[in-house]
């Protein structure tokens, strides 16, 4: 599970319309409510909507340039994405001035200092709560009792956002008691863990070679992630770090056989090591154990990766990570190796 | 590490064992008369072995005197063939005496290993070497400090490694084994607790050493307060860091490159600008790994104004 914008915006486009027949005759109202997916399509503004559903609109537009379409832009036109998504996300906050979604990407990483951006979020951590949680009550006061439950979570889901999004900033600021506290609080407003905020966790359980929490956050992983077991690429990459901090050099490769096994084809992006923006709005929406969901594991495990003195540029793990899988793989590493070489001018 | 006079403690415990029993007055003619001429006191392989390495790091010293004067490119050169000549000097001394620790571990520490392959030259070399250490603090012994050298090693390359558990772990029991710690695992050692934002082990090793904060264990501070988000004691021990030490806050804004320790931390004065360089040049895989730890430093003012007058005072540049 992850946030998605758009199924997001069309929930919330459908509780309102079932609202607005709820008081009608209820065989037109199932008639009407057949045709809600065509006119959510094709003409959405004959929907009934409020203005802050017409803010999170705004917001799933600018995270379709921001998150989807910016990393594949070329130089030109990245910066008109970058200013049409600003101007999307300045229209949703004028629309609707607790949106936010829009507060928190408008303080996006690409424009300021990580640790800006924490204090921004710390600082407004208690009331973007306050306010999510008033809108979930009146949203369970409003709404019919079937549909109660699903418009209170919607209703929490920015906050939860602004929590997973403060969780990854503060990875990033080598504040990682502070991930920990993060992840633990969306865990208790969140159990099913939504905002897969277990896998910044495992990375900050690796930054503090807290084995122990670790081996906790295995033992509980079914009960935040029913449909998915513990080995996906972030708790691989902090296991394999926790134990390259160890010097259990054996275990670590054995991390990495499974981590090979489990990503096929992955090892391209093992050497290549690419690190990406933080998703604006959330982490993108990839494909579990594709090739994409590494590429974005091994991103955000830059902070494990490159670490301590190494002359390669990588940091201790990430030289060892690439000289192990160039052993298993020499040609993937060769076109990692010259793919780096080709966009930095440099090679390591 | 003052390799001549650990030659001369070396050479007159040996003689005095020799002799048998000798007065305390006696043992401190014997010492006088060994540094006065350490050679004519080399008897045995263990000691010939350890005057070759005192030999080859005086050789070594002396070439760096003239460093200032070269450009990169003659620098590299430089530097290279005197690591190369140190290193030939150091293999020949453990050909003498294989159980020649210290020549053995400045031999590795002169290839600049990553901390990986460094760590693995290292533990191989612990377990090959005589890890006998005297009772009682342990640095008393002449004969152990080799051993202890060794462990100092490897306490800061897990360091380096970032391994900082394993660095915990090998300080704690460095400092069990020679608790008036001559060889500064503490500064390392609350460096590793600071990076891992572990109060608890910091305090603890702090109440170790009576408090006495040192500028290690101040900067130390400074960045795991910041970890930690307590910005006004964060902000506090970087004031503590820059006024126990001169020249802290320049250290601090311009690191300087600092040579590998062969074998050890050189020895330097404390409270000293050149410690407070030996600080942050230790710190920096530390002070890295919190992007925003600088800027946010560079914002005191005071910071900023201490490093700017010290610069003007000292001819440096800003």
């Amino acid at each position: 599970m992850a946030f998605d914008p758009k199924r997001e915006d069309y929930q919330r486009l459908a509780l309102r319309f079932a609202h607005t027949l709820d008081a009608g005759d209820p065989v037109s109202a199932t008639h009407s409510f057949a045709s809600f997916g065509r006119r959510f399509a094709q003409d959405r503004d004959s929907l009934p909507q409020s203005d802050s559903d017409r803010a999170f609109h705004l917001v799933v537009q600018a995270t379709d340039l921001l998150d989807y379409q910016l990393p594949f832009a070329s130089e030109d036109s990245a910066a008109a994405l970058l200013s049409r998504g600003r101007e999307c996300l300045e229209e949703a906050v004028g629309l609707d001035p607790a949106c936010h979604d829009a507060h928190r990407m408008l303080f996006s990483p690409s424009e300021m200092a990580f640790d800006a951006r924490y204090q921004f979020l710390h600082e407004h951590e208690d009331e973007v709560g306050a306010s999510c949680s008033a809108a979930a009550k009146s949203a369970i006061a409003d709404a019919e009792p079937e549909r109660a439950e699903l418009a209170a979570d919607i209703a929490m889901r920015p906050y939860l956002r602004w929590l997973a999004s403060m969780a990854e900033v503060s990875l990033i600021c080598g504040r990682n008691r502070e991930t920990i506290r993060l992840c633990e609080k969306l865990f208790s407003l969140d159990p099913r863990d939504t905002a897969d905020a277990r896998f910044t966790l495992a990375l900050a359980y690796a930054k503090l070679e807290d084995d122990q929490g670790f081996d906790a956050l295995v033992a509980r992983y079914s009960q935040l992630s029913p449909y998915r077991a513990p080995d996906d690429g972030w708790m691989l990459l902090s296991q394999l770090s926790l134990a390259h901090k160890r010097n259990d050099l054996d275990t670590a490769r054995q991390v990495l056989g499974r981590l090979v096994k489990v990503y096929p084809d992955c090892e391209y992006v093992l050497v290549r090591q690419s690190e990406l923006p933080d998703g604006a709005f959330a982490r993108v929406l990839v494909t579990p154990y594709s090739e994409d969901e590494m590429v974005l594991a091994i991103s955000e495990a830059s902070v494990v990766f490159q670490e301590g003195y190494d002359m390669t540029g990588r940091g201790v793990l990430g030289a060892w990570l690439a000289r192990e899988v160039t052993a298993l793989n020499p040609e993937a590493a060769e076109d990692a190796l010259r793919d780096m070489q080709d966009t930095r001018g440099d090679g390591f | 590490m003052d390799a001549r006079e650990e030659l001369v403690q070396r050479c007159a415990t040996r003689r005095r064992e020799k002799i048998g029993t000798l007065s305390d007055e006696g043992f401190a003619e014997l010492i006088l008369a060994a540094r006065n001429d350490p050679a004519s006191f080399v008897d045995t392989p263990a000691e010939e072995a350890f005057a070759a390495l005192v030999a080859a790091l005086a050789t070594y010293e002396q070439s760096l005197a003239n460093d200032d004067l070269l450009d990169d490119d003659e620098y590299t050169t430089a530097r290279k063939r005197r690591l190369s000549t140190l290193a030939d000097a150091c293999d020949r001394a453990a050909t003498i005496d294989p159980g020649c620790t210290d020549a053995r571990l400045v031999s590795i520490l002169t290839r600049d290993l990553g901390p990986d392959d460094l760590l693995t030259q290292l533990l191989e070399l612990r377990s090959d070497a005589d890890a006998s250490i005297a009772d009682g603090d342990a640095w008393n012994d002449v004969f152990s400090r080799p051993s202890l050298r060794l462990d100092a090693a490897l306490v800061r390359t897990c360091l380096d490694g970032s391994r900082f558990k394993m660095t915990l772990d090998r300080a704690e029991s460095l400092l069990d084994a020679a608790p008036s710690d001559t060889l500064g695992i503490r500064y390392t050692a609350a460096l590793a607790y600071a990076r891992l934002e572990d109060e608890t082990g910091f305090d603890a090793l702090d109440a170790r050493f009576g408090h006495r904060g040192n500028t290690w264990s101040n900067l130390a501070r400074a960045i795991m307060l910041y970890k930690l988000g307590r910005m006004s004691a964060a902000r506090r021990a970087l004031q503590g860091y820059c006024e126990l030490c001169g020249g802290a806050a320049y250290a601090l804004l311009r690191p300087e490159f600092v040579e590998t320790y062969l074998p050890d931390r050189p020895a330097v004065a404390p409270s000293s600008f050149k410690e407070a360089v030996l600080a942050v040049h230790e710190s920096e895989p530390i002070i890295a790994d919190v992007p925003d730890f600088i800027a946010w430093a560079q914002t005191q003012p005071w910071l900023e104004q201490s490093a700017s007058q010290f610069a003007d005072k000292n001819d440096l540049d800003w």
